[in-house]
């Protein structure tokens, strides 16, 4: 697997299990700690994919994907929101905002994946 | 909170028992929870924080192993490669366990952040005697409580408590003390 992941969330150990995952599969991931960071950091580095939490402070998860979609080059980008939240209205603005998937904390590895590499055909 | 458990700190015992109402009394006794728990919150991150350093250790390792394998001349690889491979798959599958069990830790810290904030703002809610009168208000709290509850298991305790409270007028203590269902995963949505 090839391709950058930014990877946002303000928990360090869930920075850190994402960053196992994904670099175990051959992905370079780039990290955030929220989202006014992780704005910064798209900017000026290209991501193919984004995987965001929703509660973070500074900027929330659901703003920096719809600011991030207001930008030319991540109009297209595939971004998926990894949080604890499960409600379905809390969803229901995440597709809103132009989220591409939803994934409820704790991730499978082996399920995070498949999902990546689906978004990212 | 901390500011109604400092106001009586250092004061004489006269002067304390001057300032006595229930309401302080009960709002120190909040925020002595919530200290508890914020000092145990803060021990384990330490501990958790310890225990990935050391796991991040074992990822590098493993992988390094992994790399060194495949660079094996391939007599060898054919007599002790397929052992050693197995061997990496195994401690894999070990860690993919691991990345998820790290996970709950980080679910629980939110969750007991959650019950944090419960407390403070009971203690806060509670010195307001007109407040404490008022069941509006009541329903105002546990609104903002309902809010605050994010999760699906802390949506359902906080479901589970409500309807307890209004068929028996208690919490249900014996219906929340269920069998641990195992580790589960969260569920993938693609919108």
């Amino acid at each position: 697997m090839s391709g950058v992941i930014l990877a946002v969330d303000d928990s360090a150990s869930m920075r850190q299990m994402v960053r196992f995952t994904l670099e175990g599969a051959g992905y370079k991931v780039i990290q955030a700690n929220d989202g006014v960071e992780a704005l910064e950091l798209a900017k000026t580095s290209g991501a193919d994919l984004v995987l965001t939490d929703v509660n973070m402070p500074r900027m929330d998860g659901l703003t920096l994907v719809r600011e991030l979609r207001a930008l030319d080059s991540y109009k297209y980008v595939p971004m998926l929101v990894l949080t604890t939240e499960s409600g379905q209205d809390t969803k229901m603005r995440g597709k809103q905002a132009g989220a591409t998937g939803w994934i409820v904390k704790p991730f499978n590895p082996e399920q995070l994946l498949a999902t990546i590499a689906r978004v990212l055909q | 909170m901390s500011a109604t458990v400092e106001s009586t700190k250092g004061a004489s015992p006269a002067a304390a028992a001057a300032g006595f109402t229930p309401e302080l009394q009960m709002a120190n006794m909040l925020g002595l929870c919530e200290a508890q728990m914020e000092s145990a919150i803060q021990d384990s991150d330490k501990a958790v924080d310890a225990l990935i350093q050391a796991f991040t250790c074992l990822v590098d390792t493993s992988r390094s192993v992994n790399a060194l394998t495949a660079q094996l001349p391939v007599e060898i690889r054919e007599t002790v490669g397929a052992g050693l491979n197995q061997q990496v798959e195994a401690i894999s599958k070990q860690m993919a366990s691991a990345v998820v069990a790290f996970q709950f830790y980080d679910k629980l810290s939110q969750r007991l952040g959650h019950v944090r904030y419960s407390l403070s703002t009971l203690a806060l809610f509670v010195c307001d005697r007109a407040q404490t009168t008022s069941p509006d208000q009541w329903r105002r709290l546990l609104n903002t409580l309902r809010r605050l509850y994010r999760t699906e298991e802390e949506r359902q305790i906080f479901q589970s408590v409500m309807e307890g409270i209004a068929e028996e007028g208690t919490v249900p203590i014996a219906a929340l003390k269920e069998e641990p269902a195992g580790v589960q995963v969260g569920e993938i949505e693609l919108f």
